[in-house]
């Protein structure tokens, strides 16, 4: 358990990276703001990126912790920090980590106002709320806890792996209209998910009642589903390397499959000013195969055992009390593991924001070339969201966009969300010929020390991007 | 061309000194002010308060169902499976258990409570005399015993609990009713 505690704050620790991308949304010379927003404009005629290495992100946080919270290395007691974090942690709380790595991107320019872009990239996306109650019950147990209810509903997780194959196309519809489309086909590596669970456990006081108390776990109903988790945990003795090997052969449709679109636009109201938004991953996961659900349901109570006193011979057995107990705890609070299909939506994510320019760009003296107006300075404010089990998660950032010239480009942002209401970022981009490489960081305080971070991300990127006037 | 060479590599030279100091950034940020070997000192420390045997007993519990005859001892044993899981061996540190009698016979009752291994051997006893009580009045006797951490092996060889009950006297005028309830208090470390 305390390896596994380790773990976990350690884990939480080294990914401690925020979830949306704001640093690279609204990006017009990055092919990954069409990831972001379909519909967005862009700056390129053609790009191609560095297979595995166009886009790395990793993002991660978690709300009511740190690592320095726990691990301090204060005098004080590592137990009582627990103690301490058990206390002010909520069930709202929660720690995330999500982690893309695009395996093929290319696109091109398709008329005169077209773009097609497509490409593959694997996701990692996990999400748990703090399980407070269950928690509270494994550190402190129920004795200072009498008359209080454990919620089961406080266990709210999941978890999933897959590729992602997609295809976009962006349309310019007039000189203020940009909207775009995505299909993705998901391809599912591993799936598990928790959440909408029911029920209680609490211990009552029971005054005129036959003893001290009265345990009852009222309308328990605890389902965990899992897609591809069955067939690794039957294989007996598979290493790393092969769990590693399985998961990757699973990439390509042999798994469990479901489909999904992004869509979105950019209207420029006037030169200057221009607002956008954008839903990603509007889509089904459909788990067919490889299943393996287990749910715990029922209701017991019990004040304890009651001995009969009957009148037994030296060779009688005595009532075999605890097995009648164990039998109508069986009876009651039931465990069944089913292979059932199940459903589960994609976290649909959410952005929508207005960008202001100023200080216009001076542009390629040529009459044969027909090009809006484009400006140095983009100051924006994008809120953006994710969907989650107990409700969206949201944040809102402010940035200020800086085009040093054409090859040079940076931002500078300051964000609020769930995590931390200091989340500084910065990103740069730059190129060198056609070849463009990116790199973004958000909550920037964080990583002087990241035992001390709620949240970070991270995103970096090597490619190549055209031009072509 | 010599000179859009030197011109992109003269760009080149003012660009990547400003990737490289966001990247050193990135790369040399680290953890500070923690001690990540603390975890080794995480503990789990439950206290459960749990429910063990209660009863409510009359005069026919003293009676012989055939002869009608009184019968002055009655006993039962009952097994307490949940004290040879893992977590009770492993992790128990302290146990404190609570017996509350309440007595409305007019007898004094000797109560015997005893933890008893799977072979029946006596590991630790609670005996104690009830005072006779009444109806209206009933008497009560409340009892906590402790097993701290040098005996907690008595508890975590225990897997039986025999209660067993005698009544000091002829048995005659036998109105009344004897009420037992009990818990214990296991506090663990893991």
């Amino acid at each position: 358990m305390r390896k596994l505690a380790f773990i976990i704050f350690l884990s939480i620790s080294v990914f401690s990276f925020g979830q949306n991308r704001p640093l690279l949304y609204n990006v017009d010379d990055l092919p990954q703001s069409l990831l972001q927003n379909p519909g967005a404009r862009i700056d390129f005629t053609r790009h191609i990126g560095i297979p595995f290495f166009s886009q790395i992100h990793l993002s991660a946080g978690s709300t009511g912790v740190t690592a320095y919270d726990i691990f301090s290395n204060e005098d004080s007691n590592v137990n009582q920090r627990v103690r301490n974090v058990m206390n002010s942690i909520t069930a709202g709380d929660f720690f995330s980590v999500n982690e893309q790595i695009e395996i093929l991107s290319l696109g091109w320019k398709m008329g005169n106002r077209g773009y097609f872009s497509t490409g593959i990239y694997q996701e990692m996306d996990i999400f748990a709320y703090f399980p407070k109650d269950p928690a509270l019950l494994a550190f402190e147990g129920n004795a200072d806890n009498i008359n209080q209810d454990f919620k089961f509903s406080d266990v709210s997780f999941t978890g999933e792996i897959l590729t992602v194959y997609h295809a976009g196309f962006n349309y310019k519809v007039d000189r203020k209209l940009t909207v775009g489309g995505r299909f993705k086909l998901y391809s599912g590596i591993f799936n598990a998910e928790s959440t909408n669970n029911k029920g209680v456990f609490r211990t009552l006081e029971t005054p005129g009642g036959p003893n001290f108390y009265r345990h009852e776990v009222l309308g328990l109903d605890v389902t965990v589903n899992t897609s591809g988790y069955a067939s690794l945990k039957n294989e007996e003795g598979m290493t790393v390397d092969e769990a590693v090997a399985e998961l990757l052969s699973r990439s390509f449709f042999g798994q469990n499959v479901g489909l999904g679109v992004d869509l979105g636009f950019n209207y420029r109201v006037t030169d200057q000013f221009s607002i956008n938004a954008s839903i990603q991953d509007l889509g089904l996961m459909f788990h067919q195969k490889d299943i393996e659900n287990y749910t715990y349901f029922g209701s017991f109570q019990t004040n304890g055992l009651e001995p009969l006193f009957p009148e037994l011979d030296e060779n009688e057995a005595a009532i075999p009390y605890w097995d009648v107990f164990e039998e109508r705890l069986d009876r009651n609070l039931n465990e069944e593991t089913t292979t059932n299909a199940y459903n589960t939506w994609r976290p649909l994510k959410f952005n929508a924001s207005f960008e202001f320019g100023t200080g216009k760009s001076i542009l390629p003296c040529d009459y044969l070339i027909s090009k809006r107006p484009r400006f140095m300075n983009l100051f924006g404010m994008l809120i953006s969201g994710v969907n989650r089990p107990k409700g969206p998660t949201y944040g809102v950032t402010a940035y200020w966009d800086r085009k040093v010239n054409d090859n040079l480009r940076f931002r500078l942002a300051y964000g609020v969300d769930e995590y931390t209401i200091t989340k500084l970022g910065a990103m740069v981009s730059s190129r060198f010929e056609n070849f463009n490489i990116y790199l973004a960081a958000n909550d920037i305080i964080g990583y002087t020390n990241l035992a001390k971070a709620n949240s970070a991300s991270l995103q970096l990127g090597l490619q190549f991007i055209f031009k072509d006037l | 061309m010599a000179k859009k060479a030197l011109f992109v590599f003269r760009n080149s030279l003012f660009k990547i000194p400003l990737l490289l100091v966001l990247l050193s950034f990135l790369t040399t940020s680290c953890f500070k002010d923690v001690d990540f070997e603390q975890a080794q000192d995480i503990q789990l420390t439950p206290d459960l308060e749990v429910d063990l045997l209660y009863y409510k007993i009359d005069n026919t519990d003293f009676l012989d169902s055939e002869t009608n005859a009184f019968t002055s001892v009655i006993r039962d044993t009952v097994r307490l499976e949940f004290l040879d899981d893992d977590y009770i061996q492993d992790g128990l540190m302290f146990a404190e258990f609570r017996f509350k009698h309440e007595n409305k016979f007019p007898y004094l009752i000797k109560s015997s409570i005893r933890f008893l291994s799977e072979n029946d051997r006596n590991q630790f006893a609670v005996n104690y005399d009830i005072p006779p009580g009444s109806i209206d009045s009933p008497s009560v006797v409340d009892t906590t015993y402790v097993v701290e951490r040098g005996d907690i092996g008595k508890v975590r060889r225990s897997l039986k609990m025999l209660v067993e009950l005698e009544i000091i006297g002829d048995g005659k005028d036998m109105e009344g009713e004897l009420d037992f309830s009990s818990k214990g208090l296991f506090k663990f470390e893991f």
